[in-house]
């Protein structure tokens, strides 16, 4: 296989601190309501505690990349070397047609560019041998970039709950999901 | 809620009203018989519906005067088919309304009428990605090929010969009856569906546009159609309206699979 | 400040951080390659340009706040704005990552909402803002305080507010300002951790945690009222390191926190029990024999009583009953913490927030000294420590101006932050009150009242007590000065404000009070505007004193922070870090060459030298001697109200600025399903919470993790949002804290209040 990169989600390490989100608009600053990486909280209906359990989101570099085939302006392309899928803006016409159309909503418009953006995986600094700003800065470790070409591990999944499922597309993220404590409660209510 | 996207209410059903316009104009001239009818008149309203639709289009785009560059993906996205097929059905129209006389030229009509067909279906696979999972199908090709009939028959009424009218107007009336079915089942389909899907049934149904759409767009119209057994003048606005309400719908309450994430699919 | 610095200042200002701006001025300086911002440029890159990393100056900064984690930064500015930060990859504690506060550092200097210039407010609380220079802004104090001083003959109608808003060390010039004007009243005392302080005061004679990086080494981890998920994250990788080397996390707490989410076994504890608690596991674990005897018969005094009381008194079944834990429960993680070697308690602060949170904490620390654990890697009541506090406080540390009078005598001003004492004799003293009573002690002082408060490092309305009463309090106040960054309710409800400075645009120092690493913060920017650091300010005002009346301020006039900040350093500070001087922390953090364990010699700073179960100190301020259980407060209204810190913040900063509300909008109240179906309030209802003391409307959040019997809102301060959980807790004061801060603490969860929808 490919090298593909690819982020590996620890949602039982991760303690949804945000501070991935914040790390990467201290990158890049983007102005208001464009969001890069979300911390999405994992609902009580699948894990029984609310904002308990989360998913760091950001691109998923999909294999198959729905913002890249739609794009009438050729304005995504997946790098042959390690598959990230990286967005032109100079190419960006700004149709909204990619951010309609990912799944995972991961392209945003600019709305002072009036053009579209997203992740870029930190490409810049995975080139210059630095891992993506989110990575690093995790606090926990939570959030790793892998390889899919080499990435084994057992216990891992590609769609957990409350991540959809687009096979077609093949998003390039792995998670773990989180596990619940043993929880005595009082026997006084 | 998802975006309301107005310009894109606008460019779709004024293009699809135009090339529904040409479809028909063509079927008349050719499987109908009788006089043409003011021929002129329905291709010059057809190039200043697709113009306006084009013209409505740029307001979508954050850069406009690039807009061109949009032809530049035609191996792979279905964006850059509809640009292409948006343009070439405009040239055709506009060359077909410069060249009417009492009749459109063979090639010319049907090849704006084929053109526009299948531009048509370039918007039904532009519109349907797999993020909107209650239309991620033939819904959207099949809401599309409605409105171009709706409008294309029900306009074309304004400039038909009388000898033509019936036939007008039992397509009309057809498409309407099969209108009212798919409008009305679908959302009740979608109850059925995965979780943003059945989430999609239940913002159509519980949206007062929706309904507003039912009633003037396509029950309002059957009732006239079948109580005057013809096309009153005022019906196609009357259906237009409903088509653009429809289409509201259409963008609004359609919900995005990523409004959904952390939750059961 | 030069007008090409105000000019940059202005545009940055105007349009803060407008990846056009920077691309504009990049690409004339030829330079747009190297911006990471400059990412979404076109494809085609020559093979030379550097694509990340190149022409950027780096400077070193220290988060000052009031924070378990005090990061080391890393600062990345070009054309003298700062692009982002990163954290310091040389301390092993930051490891390269800041959290979702820090990482808004990145907006903070430059964000519109900043304060800009002084400014005089014609009417508290009206909104009415006029921008003043320095000089009139200084002008204006200086006046009042000479009238106060003419009118009272002293200056004790000066009252300072200020804690923990920012700790970088050269700010304590602010009470050398005020030493340098007269003796004042101060507001001493913290409404913090005062209780457990003196808890391990009376204990061991010092609160000293391990270095908390040693806590891969502990087998049994008991997070007890702490929650460092949310707030100390970078202490959460230690536990997990245990956890992957077989230890077992436990958390006991009210709430089913972030923390305890990730434990291994979470205890839904009775608020204010704990002391129960702990004291069932000492009975246990006595009872079974799996106490230390030979650790405690050698380093311990009044172990005996101590058994005394708990077989006289404390059963297992009492204890459950107490804490709402099962017996069962109680005795299996009392064998487990008894029997793992080593085991630690992380005792956080919002456990000692209570009217028994003195007594709790000993009791705690009990279970860890009984059981071997104290002087152990790994082990350890963990609280807090100051070890690595040892400057000179040289800011702070100022002389009176000739003449002046006070207090007659000689008080002595303690605090959790005072390192300096003088034992010299003085006529007078400074008026000591205190600083969790505050609007009391403003309504109540007297002869003379406080005319002028000094608001710095504080936010007295959202961080004391009591909102109601401090608006009355505030009606008596004839001139405030709040020294700040943002319009926030203080702010609001002040006279005059000056801005300061933020971490980046001033010279200063920082350690923190849990782990063992030491920062220099170096100015990376010039000040925005026309902001000043806290001793600049002092500074100012020192001169327009002495033009008006020479020697009434005896503040040098001129001060360089760069300066300043050196000034703080002495030989021990550089033994204990192993440098050769300061400009060594420029190349990075540098951690103290102590060892890990605290207490590793066993030499205890009490009285006896030993552990002190039996603390006759304890008894002498009016505390049991022994560890006993104290009851806790008494509801005075229908459920328990907590309000404990959010994730997203530093109490009052932060939360407000335009990134952190992406990320978190709005506040709500969490209430369990079942108090919420008592009260027929469904998820995102509009509710009112309300006590005697106030109220808050607030949309209300469904959740199983906050008890059914307990309200919880998180305290923060939204931007143009009058959101204040003051305005329902009152300012009761907890057991401890007197005897080494000088004032008792403040029971902050010991509040009760009712909600119903409105």
């Amino acid at each position: 296989m490919k090298k593909q990169y690819a982020f590996y989600i620890d949602a039982e390490r991760c303690i949804g601190c945000f501070t991935c989100a914040m790390a990467c608009k201290n990158q890049y600053h983007q102005p208001e309501t464009v969001i890069w990486r979300q911390v999405y909280p994992i609902k009580a209906e699948i894990y029984p505690h609310r904002e308990r359990a989360f998913y760091s989101l950001a691109c998923n570099h999909c294999e198959n990349p729905t913002c890249l085939n739609v794009c009438p302006v050729v304005a995504y392309s997946k790098r042959e070397a390690d598959g990230i899928v990286i967005h032109d803006q100079e190419k960006c016409i700004g149709c909204g047609n990619c951010i309609r159309s990912c799944p995972y909503g991961v392209p945003r418009y600019n709305p002072v560019l009036k053009k579209a953006e997203k992740c870029s995986f930190c490409w810049q600094r995975i080139d210059a041998g630095l891992k993506p700003q989110c990575v690093q800065s995790c606090p926990v470790e939570a959030l790793q970039i892998v390889d899919l070409a080499t990435f084994d591990k057992p216990d891992a999944v590609q769609y957990p709950p409350g991540f959809p499922k687009y096979p077609k597309l093949n998003p390039s993220v792995r998670f773990l999901v989180p596990r619940l404590p043993k929880i005595i409660g009082r026997e006084d209510i | 809620m998802s975006n309301l996207e107005l310009p894109l209410v606008f460019f779709t059903v004024l293009s699809q009203t135009a090339i529904g316009l040409v479809i028909i104009s063509t079927l008349r001239q050719w499987a109908v018989d009788g006089p043409t009818g003011n021929i002129r008149g329905e291709w010059v309203t057809a190039s200043g519906l697709i113009i306006a639709g084009m013209v409505a289009s740029f307001f979508h785009l954050g850069h406009p005067l690039e807009g061109y560059t949009a032809l530049k993906h035609l191996d792979k996205a279905w964006l850059s088919r509809e640009v292409l097929g948006v343009s070439i059905f405009l040239g055709l129209t506009v060359l077909g309304m410069f060249m009417a006389r009492d009749k459109i030229s063979g090639p010319v009509a049907f090849g704006a009428a084929i053109v526009g067909l299948a531009t048509i279906l370039f918007m039904g696979m532009t519109y349907s990605p797999p993020s909107y999972p209650a239309i991620n199908n033939v819904l959207p090709l099949v809401f599309f090929l409605m409105t171009a009939l709706l409008l294309g028959t029900s306009f074309g009424s304004w400039f038909a010969s009388p000898e033509k009218r019936i036939w007008l107007t039992r397509v009309l009336a057809v498409t309407l009856i099969v209108g009212l079915v798919v409008y009305l089942i679908v959302p009740c389909v979608w109850l059925s569906g995965g979780t943003v899907m059945a989430q999609t049934g239940w913002a159509w149904i519980g949206s007062p546009l929706y309904w507003a759409r039912i009633i003037i767009g396509l029950v309002l119209p059957l009732a006239a159609v079948w109580m005057t057994r013809d096309v009153p003048a005022w019906l196609p606005t009357i259906i237009l309206i409903g088509e653009i309400m429809g289409r509201m719908v259409f963008f609004k309450d359609t919900l995005h699979a990523a409004g959904n994430l952390g939750g059961l699919y | 400040m030069t007008e090409s610095n105000n000019t940059l200042g202005t545009q940055v200002g105007k349009c803060p951080l407008s990846r056009r701006k920077f691309l504009k001025c990049l690409l004339a300086a030829g330079a747009v390659a190297t911006m990471p911002c400059g990412l979404l440029r076109p494809m085609s890159s020559r093979a030379e340009e550097i694509v990340y990393e190149g022409g950027y100056e780096f400077f070193r900064n220290a988060c000052p706040r009031n924070c378990y984690d005090t990061c080391s930064i890393k600062t990345s500015v070009k054309d003298g704005v700062i692009q982002f930060i990163e954290g310091a990859t040389e301390s092993t504690f930051t490891r390269g990552g800041l959290c979702v506060k820090g990482y808004g550092y990145t907006r903070r200097p430059y964000s519109p909402d900043r304060i800009k210039y002084p400014m005089v407010q014609e009417g508290r609380g009206t909104g009415n803002w006029k921008r003043v220079s320095w000089d009139e802004a200084m002008e204006r104090i200086s006046k009042k305080l000479l009238e106060i001083h003419d009118k009272d003959g002293t200056l004790l109608g000066l009252a300072l507010s200020k804690y923990s808003g920012n700790f970088g060390i050269t700010n304590y010039g602010v009470e050398g300002m005020m030493t340098s004007l007269g003796y004042t009243t101060r507001l001493t005392g913290t409404p913090c951790w005062p209780a457990g302080i003196d808890a391990q005061n009376f204990d061991m004679g010092d609160m000293w945690c391990n270095d908390p990086e040693d806590m891969v080494d502990a087998r049994y981890i008991i997070a007890w009222g702490a929650n460092p998920a949310w707030n100390s994250v970078h202490s959460v990788k230690y536990l997990y390191a245990a956890r992957d080397r077989g230890a077992k996390i436990v958390v006991i707490d009210p709430i089913l926190t972030q923390m305890a989410a990730k434990a291994d076994e979470y205890w839904q504890v009775k608020t204010s029990a704990d002391g129960a608690l702990a004291l069932g596991m000492a009975r246990y674990i006595l009872d079974n024999d799996l106490y230390d005897k030979d650790w405690v018969a050698a380093n311990s005094i009044g172990f005996n009583a101590f058994a005394e009381y708990l077989k006289n008194n404390v059963t297992v079944a009492w204890a459950a009953k107490e804490s709402g834990i099962p017996a069962e429960s109680i005795v299996k993680v009392a064998q487990e913490f008894a029997t793992a070697k080593p085991a630690t308690i992380w005792i956080g602060y919002g456990l000692q927030r209570h009217v028994n949170g003195g007594a709790t904490v000993r009791a705690i620390d009990a279970l860890v000294a009984m059981t071997g654990n104290v002087g152990k890697t790994g082990g350890g009541a963990r609280y807090g420590h100051l070890q690595t506090w040892g400057f000179n406080y040289h800011a702070l540390l100022q002389k009176q101006p000739e003449g002046a009078k006070g207090v007659p005598g000689k008080a002595e001003v303690k605090g959790d932050f005072t390192f300096t004492s003088d034992d010299a004799a003085v006529d007078y003293s400074d008026r000591i009150l205190n600083i969790n009573k505050t609007a009391q002690v403003i309504l109540d002082a007297d002869d003379p009242p406080i005319r002028l408060l000094w608001v710095s490092c504080k936010n007295p309305f959202s961080q004391d007590f009591d909102r109601n009463k401090m608006l009355k309090a505030f009606e008596k106040l004839e001139m405030v000065v709040t020294v700040d960054q943002f319009f926030n309710q203080t702010v609001e409800m002040s006279d005059i404000v000056l801005p300061v400075t933020t971490l980046f645009e001033e010279w200063t120092i920082n350690a923190s009070y849990w782990h063992y690493w030491l920062s220099i913060n170096e100015q990376a920017i010039e000040p925005m505007y026309e902001a000043k650091s806290n001793i600049e300010i002092a500074a100012a005002l020192s001169k327009k004193m002495n033009e008006l009346r020479p020697g009434s301020c005896t503040f040098p006039t001129e001060i360089d922070t760069k300066e300043w900040m050196i000034k703080e350093f002495n030989q021990g500070v550089y033994d204990l870090f192993g440098i050769k001087s300061w400009e060594d922390l420029r190349n990075g953090p540098v951690k103290a060459k102590m060892h890990p364990a605290s207490w590793v010699d066993l030499k205890f700073k009490t009285p006896s030298g030993k552990y002190e179960f039996k603390s006759e100190l304890a008894e002498k301020w009016g505390h049991k001697a022994l560890p006993e259980f104290k009851a806790p407060r008494e509801k005075y209204d229908k459920y328990r109200l907590l309000t404990p810190h959010s994730k997203f913040g530093i109490h009052s900063q932060f939360i407000n600025l335009d990134w952190s509300e992406e990320f978190n909008p709005k506040p709500f109240v969490y209430l369990h399903p079942k108090l919420a179906a008592e009260k027929s309030i469904d998820d995102g209802d509009t509710v009112r919470v309300s006590n005697t003391y106030g109220e808050v409307i607030i949309t209300a959040k469904l959740s199983t993790v906050v008890p059914p019997d307990a309200i919880v809102m998180y305290e923060a301060w939204f931007k143009n949002n009058p959101y204040n959980v003051q305005n329902v807790v009152d300012d009761t004061s907890s057991d401890m804290g007197a005897f080494k801060t000088g004032q008792p603490g403040v029971a902050i969860h010991d509040q009760f209040a009712d909600v119903a929808k409105v």
